[in-house]
């Protein structure tokens, strides 16, 4: 279990590396942030001191390297457009991020998996087809025109809710709507087919043959199989909803982490887009971790077969 | 940021004899204008102006040491701070904590004397000592130009500020009021009680309003200061909410969430003019848009020919290019200069004549036009570049689109590698001088060749102290530019801006090339 445990954080950590030098290079590709930081025929003296300052005209391997040595360090540099730590951003607009993120995935929770569990025990019939409509709309929407739409609809037309920003209850009800609705879908699918593949099982079939209600079949001894495979969903969705909700958060004026990525990656701020992605990618890969510990602690199957 | 010199005579030189007789600013037609007893005529401020920001603001805004190459701190530094001389309404070098300046005759030593009982927002007097420490500290834009050109600056008596210059610099006013932001003025003894970084999370100036609280990515609150020496605010807070997305702002502003919504674009700014309550403020900045012709000194080249150079100025349709892009906001102007700079010389207006530019090719040699090669523009401005390729082709000057990333392209510009065509554009502080200087004059930056009249006159300017005859000398250069079509300018580019039903006087276009609303002084809410 410890050889298990060992090499499955020795693949985490990996995986950062890699991802720090994969943002770190691809961030590059979108240009020159001082671009952004001058006007258009600015003098190359003052886009010169800009790059010096940022230490961008040092070889991109120092920079690397000094990201690095940073990083290890748990300095993950400071902004070029705030002029301010990046982790101190990242703290300040985390708490906004999590109200945002659980909200929107209570919301995901509740409507997708009724949906699903009804979908599947009326397998084939309309309201299978209803919740594969839902789940077709909620994945294929995109959630920038869900946005519009309920700020259309609940701002401009019925002037119940604020368009946007944050500070209330009614402020966060159409974000969060919009943000759970992809996250609905995604977690009716999977519930429903998990459900189908549970309600398939010999001990599903036994307790229907010992004549057990079908709520309590569905209930007890069904629902909560099934459940599994969605719980490990939402754990990993909620961190992508903390993380990257860039679209909802932008289109609300929302003050999360979202949000900061996408002025990251508008104003060409590296340290910041970095910074985002690499504390969104460690929050990924240490649940997955747990997961995998998780697994194997309760299989030792799976801790055998590495 | 607009920018530029004000020839209104409101400095003159130190007599050649040499002697201690100044020639003391009477810039009394802006002093009258500008100085008020404070608050005596104004009722309390009252009320709560929203501003939707489309960008960020960065806590870096609130410091004028850190005053980027780039117009948009100024929205704030106009709330918090104030500058010795900074653009109002009144002009480009309206007198601000300073009262009145002067220059020696040689042109190298300027001084200011300071207005006053002006003060702080936490009621220290602002002091010599606080403009030496400001432009002591400065490390924003421009700021090597400024150390280099500036020998020393001393306090030769209480209230005196004094700056010798290493050579004479006609223009180190445009710089020091609003090229950089060298000119804005922080408290010395509040900076370094408070340390550099503490002082960005709690700014103190001596401007209208002063800091409440800012929220990163949220909003940032000022009140009236109601120390203000120029006059009382009207209106109590003024917010800056910021809403990155563009048709939330819009909706934010129908629903009466915020007051002012800044950068509202096309279809959207239709809406806007189809929404009642809701007004339209477009404003035209500093940065004006050209095309260029790196051959036209290469005598082999096509458009070595004035004739097919005039032909592009012909061709462009203006008015539909400006409609379809900017709802006809932008200003055809003829000329690569910005309308609000000082120096600034009107040119006639560019007229859309296909045939005149079918007409002028034939003369050259071109009855069906020719290949033009590559059109290079900066991205971001692509759109543009298509409507502009569009038109060129319907007279048959067939061009291909090269979009860049912004600062490759200026690279590429600056470093001379493009061919063919250019769409350029500058939205760099300065005045006509410095713009000559970048773009037209032989060894400018982004100059390819140059013209022989201009390279002779443009030194005479650099060394003339009197402004009439400066003047003189740089409107003269503009007319040979317009004359020898070395650039076919385009446009000077709208910044589009809406105004909901309770704003009295929004501020946005009072200050001349400046888009934001400005000074918030004058700001007025209906009923307040």
């Amino acid at each position: 279990m410890k050889q298990y445990i060992v090499k499955r954080a020795g693949y985490s950590l990996l995986s950062l590396l890699l991802l720090s030098l994969t943002i770190f290079l691809f961030i590059r590709l979108t240009g020159d942030p001082t671009a952004l930081l001058t006007e258009p025929g600015a003098s190359n003296a003052d886009i010169a001191a800009i790059q010096h300052k940022f230490g961008l005209d040092r070889p991109i391997w120092v920079q690397y390297g000094l990201f690095m040595f940073n990083l290890v360090r748990g300095d993950l540099g400071d902004s070029f457009y705030y002029q301010t730590p990046v982790l101190e951003l990242y703290q300040a607009r985390l708490p906004n991020s999590l109200l945002l993120g659980v909200v929107a995935m209570a919301f995901s929770l509740v409507l997708g998996i009724p949906t699903g569990i009804l979908a599947a025990i009326r397998v084939g019939r309309f309201w299978d087809s209803a919740g594969k409509l839902f789940a077709l709309l909620g994945l294929s929407l995109p959630s920038f025109l869900v946005g519009l739409l309920l700020i259309l609809f609940f701002s401009v037309y019925l002037q119940w809710l604020p368009s946007s920003g944050s500070g209330t209850f009614w402020h966060l009800l159409m974000p969060a709507f919009a943000l759970g609705w992809y996250f609905a879908a995604a977690h009716m699918r999977l519930t429903r087919s998990s459900m189908l593949e549970v309600l398939g099982s010999e001990y599903v079939k036994l307790a229907r043959l010992k004549g057990l209600p079908e709520a309590i079949v569905i209930g007890k001894h069904a629902f909560k199989n099934a459940l599994i495979p969605v719980l490990t969903l939402a754990g990993i969705n909620l961190i992508q909803m903390i993380n990257v909700a860039i679209v909802v958060e932008t289109v609300f004026a929302w003050p999360g982490i979202g949000r900061l990525l996408y002025e990251g990656v508008t104003f060409r701020d590296f340290p910041v887009v970095q910074g985002v992605v690499l504390l969104g990618g460690t929050m990924i890969v240490v649940v997955n971790l747990l997961i995998d510990i998780i697994y194997a602690m309760v299989d030792p199957r799976i801790r055998m077969e590495q | 940021m607009c920018a530029s010199i004000r020839p209104s005579g409101a400095f003159r030189p130190q007599d050649r004899s040499g002697r201690t007789r100044r020639w003391v600013i009477l810039a009394l037609p802006l002093l009258i204008l500008a100085w008020r007893a404070p608050a005596a005529a104004s009722a309390t401020p009252a009320g709560t102006l929203i501003i939707g920001v489309h960008v960020s603001l960065a806590p870096n805004w609130f410091d004028p040491a850190e005053t980027l190459g780039i117009i948009t701190p100024y929205m704030v530094l106009y709330a918090l701070h104030d500058a010795m001389i900074k653009p109002m309404p009144a002009g480009n070098l309206t007198p601000g904590l300073a009262e009145t300046w002067s220059v020696s005759a040689d042109g190298r030593t300027f001084d200011f004397v300071l207005r006053k009982g002006t003060k702080f927002h936490n009621g220290e007097p602002v002091t010599a000592e606080d403009v030496k420490f400001s432009f002591d500290r400065y490390h924003g834009a421009g700021h090597t130009l400024m150390k280099e050109r500036v020998a020393s600056v001393d306090i030769p008596a209480p209230g005196t500020i004094r700056f010798h210059l290493t050579e004479p610099w006609p223009d180190f006013l445009t710089y020091y009021s609003n090229a950089t932001g060298a000119g804005w003025i922080v408290p010395k003894r509040y900076v370094e009680t408070v340390g550099e970084e503490n002082f960005k999370k709690a700014p103190i100036g001596a401007g209208s309003y002063k800091f409440v609280s800012f929220t990163p990515g949220v909003e940032l609150v000022v009140e009236a200061f109601d120390g203000f020496w120029r006059k009382q605010p009207a209106v109590k807070r003024i917010v800056f909410k910021v809403i990155p997305d563009e048709a939330t702002r819009l909706v934010a502003l129908k629903r009466g969430e915020i007051d002012i919504a800044y950068s509202i674009r096309g279809e959207l700014a239709n809406e806007v003019q189809n929404s009642p309550g809701l007004t339209l403020k477009p404003t035209v900045g500093s940065a004006p848009y050209w095309v260029y012709f790196p051959d036209q000194w290469d005598p082999k080249s096509p458009w070595h020919d004035k004739r097919v150079r005039l032909a592009v100025k012909y061709a462009l349709d203006y008015d539909a290019i400006n409609q379809a892009l900017t709802l006809g906001f932008s200003h055809i102007t003829g000329s690569v200069m910005p309308e609000n700079f000082d120096f600034y010389k009107p040119v006639p207006k560019p007229v859309h004549d296909k045939q005149k530019a079918r007409a002028l090719l034939a003369e050259a040699g071109y009855p069906e036009g020719f290949d033009a090669g590559f059109y290079t523009c900066d991205a971001a401005y692509a759109n543009l570049g298509e409507a502009v390729i569009n038109s060129l082709g319907e007279v048959g000057i067939r061009a291909k689109l090269r979009p860049l990333e912004r600062v490759a392209f200026f690279k590429g510009y600056s470093q001379k590698k493009y061919k063919d065509l250019i769409q350029g554009a500058s939205g760099a502080f300065g005045n006509v001088a410095t713009r000559m200087e970048s773009f037209v004059v032989a060894g400018g930056t982004y100059a390819y060749g140059s013209h022989k009249e201009i390279d002779a006159l443009f030194p005479l300017q650099a060394r003339e102290m009197d402004i009439g005859k400066r003047t003189e000398l740089l409107h003269r250069m503009q007319d040979i530019l317009d004359r020898e079509a070395m650039y076919v300018s385009v446009w000077q580019l709208a910044f589009i801006s809406a105004v909901g039903p309770r704003v009295g006087e929004s501020g946005i276009g009072l200050i001349k090339g400046f888009v934001y609303a400005a000074p918030y002084e004058d700001l007025t809410l209906k009923g307040g």
